[in-house]
């Protein structure tokens, strides 16, 4: 008898490249790092299974030394957390997870709580359904996801929390789908050190075209309310190369529910008004009213432009000409847009860090291959910071000190290179954001005003 | 249409022969024209040989190994009347966390919604005797099997293996986990072997699906890399395992076990064990007479 599988495996498979030493100066955080994100909806609290120091850990890195954000209603150190240990891992802890879930509701005023796991229960095989499960059959907002480290990074266990809120919290919906209303779903809260600014933004331009935003993280964010009317939207939109797509299919396949895909987040006028374009044909408005929106943002927008190119023309001997930019996927791709498209600077290097699921890694090269109708850019994925670095130095940056769009883990290495560096990704330790954006009409402008501060700046 | 899937899982002591009953149940409900898959839950990774004229597979595990990302497709084989056969497998015995492994294979196949697109009737899930850790306790988690029958013979150590199975299931039962379907009996030639398993299915009012006994057309068939309903359909033990896979695909209603405490399970084995003992000085007593 032949012995075949239902498919084939490729005759020659070429290993995948041993990924199991150090990484130097991470860019990303563990999956239980999303518990940021559970914490990003309003009134929800995170409720950590996990050994002493994982929730810790994951909270000032995410939210402290990355902009000082600060932990929010229910993150940082509101966390309660089991902190498993030699007991729990040899006996199990369903039994102190469920003590845990008992206290946290006494003690803590939460709409939601959400249940996330470390590596110890979900190496020990805890079954934390069943626990969480118990407590959802009397009536508790909870729900859980197994964001065990082994599972992914953060960015794995954004897409767990979000998908167990969804799958666990909302029921099944058979309503009449509201017309203008959109589920947006795009930068990782937290990570990404401008999340709250920049939802703001995107909001507030896509109601500027008359649809009405679940934004679902967020200080913009009205919480648990947008989440469950997430299946009456006329569709979802998912706002980055890749993440939320997965959550997109989750929601087609379980309400059959729209979605459309824009990849590059917009900065600037050319790119904000190609995507309010693109949404309002997908969410089938009249073009004469968004039009008139483009036309009124952009007549803002180029009056502060026009003032702009008093000092672009006249400072040209001392602005860079060539950028590199390190940082994940989302923001990589909207940055080098703007800059080639709308600033005409010149790309050197495109390293991307967030370690992109691998069946998305080819259609993000593709986003970049096609920058412009003339520039093409071949992007890395790399992870490893001594790797990042040194590519960053073999790269050409003409005769002039380069821009380097980063994170603070490259400032000793733009110092040796005599250049400047915005931080614009985890981590932004030297930067404290509040509700700054860097992206649409206003974000763009002030990141014009870091870029050229910085630059200008550099001298004195 | 997806039709309706049904999910069960057979426990029980090593070596009892689980995985020759399960390949036969499997081969049997395929000739009656179920679609079934076998997953074999045991770091091992021989669940399924029989089904496959004894040979080995690859396992999701093995394939894991090699990659971080498998397609659960890689590591389905058709075996005997088109019956998915998947080895979870496991590291190597000493090292590793084979647990894991099977939460990881489990889950692999969930994700990937292979029993939907399959559009499988029966999943049998053949796991390890001793249930070690939680991840082998992953088959009879609620959203997973529904149906536990555990294979026993009469030894004393199968039937401790068993209570403590029950165990098991009346902690996961609790938590909407699987139910316990009843006791294969194996192994059952003598009216004492059949005695002593039906006292312990009456103490903990579990019932006897099927009593199956020892042949040597098992072994004949095993040996040759096949189910006995494969190798010999006529025989009358391929009927036992035909009634007893009937009995399976029929059933639809189990129930919360309710095993022994540990020092009732000791005075009903001790009081067994006198028995035994009473029985075999009087067949010496009857032989020296004869003598």
């Amino acid at each position: 008898m032949a012995i075949l599988a239902l498919k084939s495996r490729p005759t020659e498979i070429t290993p995948d490249a041993d990924k199991s030493g150090p990484i130097e100066l991470v860019r990303y955080v563990c999956a239980i790092g999303a518990m940021q994100s559970a914490a990003a909806i309003p009134r929800v609290v995170p409720i950590t299974h996990c050994g002493p120091g994982c929730a810790d850990k994951q909270y000032m890195n995410l939210a402290f030394y990355n902009g000082f954000q600060g932990s929010g209603y229910g993150g940082g150190p509101v966390v309660p957390s089991t902190n498993a240990s030699q007991r729990e891992v040899i006996f199990g802890g369903a039994d102190r997870l469920r003590e845990l879930i008992d206290s946290s509701q006494t003690v803590l005023d939460a709409d939601l709580f959400v249940v996330l796991t470390g590596c110890i229960p979900d190496l020990v095989g805890d079954d934390v359904g069943s626990v969480v499960r118990d407590f959802q059959k009397k009536g508790v907002p909870i729900v859980y996801a197994e964001t065990g480290g082994f599972r992914g990074n953060n960015f794995t266990g954004h897409e767990a929390v979000t998908q167990a809120i969804i799958e666990q919290y909302l029921g099944p919906w058979d309503g009449v789908r509201e017309q203008g209303l959109v589920n947006l779903w795009s930068l990782l809260p937290y990570q990404n050190t401008f999340w709250r600014g920049d939802l703001e933004e995107i909001k507030r331009l896509l109601e500027s075209i008359g649809l009405k935003v679940n934004v679902l993280f967020g200080p913009d964010s009205a919480g648990l309310g947008e989440w469950r009317s997430i299946p009456r939207a006329q569709f979802n939109l998912v706002l980055s190369p890749w993440l939320g797509l997965s959550t997109a299919k989750l929601l087609e396949a379980r309400y059959d529910q729209p979605y459309l895909h824009i990849p590059v987040l917009p900065i600037g006028a050319r790119q904000s008004g190609e995507f309010l374009r693109k949404v309002a044909e997908f969410a089938g408005l009249a073009a004469g009213p968004v039009e008139q929106v483009i036309a009124r943002e952009e007549t803002r927008y180029y009056n502060y432009i026009d003032g702009f190119t008093d000092f672009y023309s006249e400072y040209w001997w001392g602005l860079p000409a060539r950028f590199a930019v390190i940082g994940d996927s989302a923001y990589n791709l909207a940055l080098t847009k703007f800059l080639v498209t709308q600033l005409g600077l010149i790309p050197a290097k495109q390293i991307v860090t967030e370690d992109p699921p691998v069946e998305h890694r080819e259609a993000i090269r593709e986003q970049f291959r096609a920058i412009d109708h003339d520039v093409s850019v071949e992007i890395e994925f790399a992870e490893d910071s001594y790797l990042i670095h040194d590519a960053i130095r073999k790269a050409d940056f003409g005769h002039k000190p380069p821009i380097i769009f980063g994170t603070t883990w490259e400032r000793d290495l733009v110092k040796e290179m005599k250049g400047s560096l915005i931080e614009v990704g985890f981590p932004a330790s030297y930067e404290v954001v509040l509700s700054r954006s860097y992206v649409g009409y206003r974000g763009a402008l002030s990141l014009l005003e870091r870029i050229y501060s910085t630059v200008v700046s550099h001298s004195a | 249409m997806a039709r309706q899937l049904k999910q069960i899982a057979i426990y029980g002591k090593g070596g009892i022969g689980k995985s020759t009953t399960t390949s036969n149940i499997s081969a049997a409900l395929a000739e009656a024209g179920y679609k079934v898959m076998q997953f074999g839950a045991d770091p091992k990774a021989d669940s399924t040989n029989t089904l496959r004229g004894g040979e080995y597979i690859p396992s999701v595990l093995d394939l894991l190994a090699e990659r971080r990302r498998v397609d659960a497709y890689e590591a389905i084989f058709e075996g005997f009347g088109g019956i998915y056969c998947v080895e979870a497998g496991g590291p190597q015995p000493g090292v590793g966390c084979a647990g894991r492994g099977i939460i990881t294979a489990v889950e692999l196949l969930k994700q990937q919604r292979v029993f939907e697109e399959l559009n499988i009737d029966i999943v049998i899930y053949d796991v390890l005797g001793d249930v070690v850790c939680g991840g082998f306790a992953v088959p009879v988690r609620e959203g997973i099997a529904e149906h536990v029958f555990t294979v026993s013979s009469s030894d004393f150590m199968a039937i401790y293996a068993a209570n403590n199975l029950f165990r098991g299931i009346e902690r996961f039962s609790n938590s909407g986990g699987a139910l316990l379907g009843g006791i294969i009996a194996n192994s059952i030639n003598t009216e004492f072997q059949r005695e002593i398993i039906d006292d312990f299915a009456a103490r903990t009012d579990t019932p006897i699906v099927q009593y199956v006994p020892r042949s040597l057309t098992v072994t004949q068939a095993e040996l040759s890399g096949r189910t006995t309903i494969e190798a010999a359909p006529h025989s009358a033990q391929a009927d036992v395992y035909r009634q007893l896979a009937k009995r399976i695909a029929e059933h639809a209603d189990s129930k919360v076990p309710t095993p022994l405490n540990p020092q009732q399970l000791r005075e009903w084995s001790a009081r067994w064990a006198d028995h035994l003992v009473a029985a075999e000085r009087a067949e010496a007593e009857r032989n020296r007479e004869v003598a």
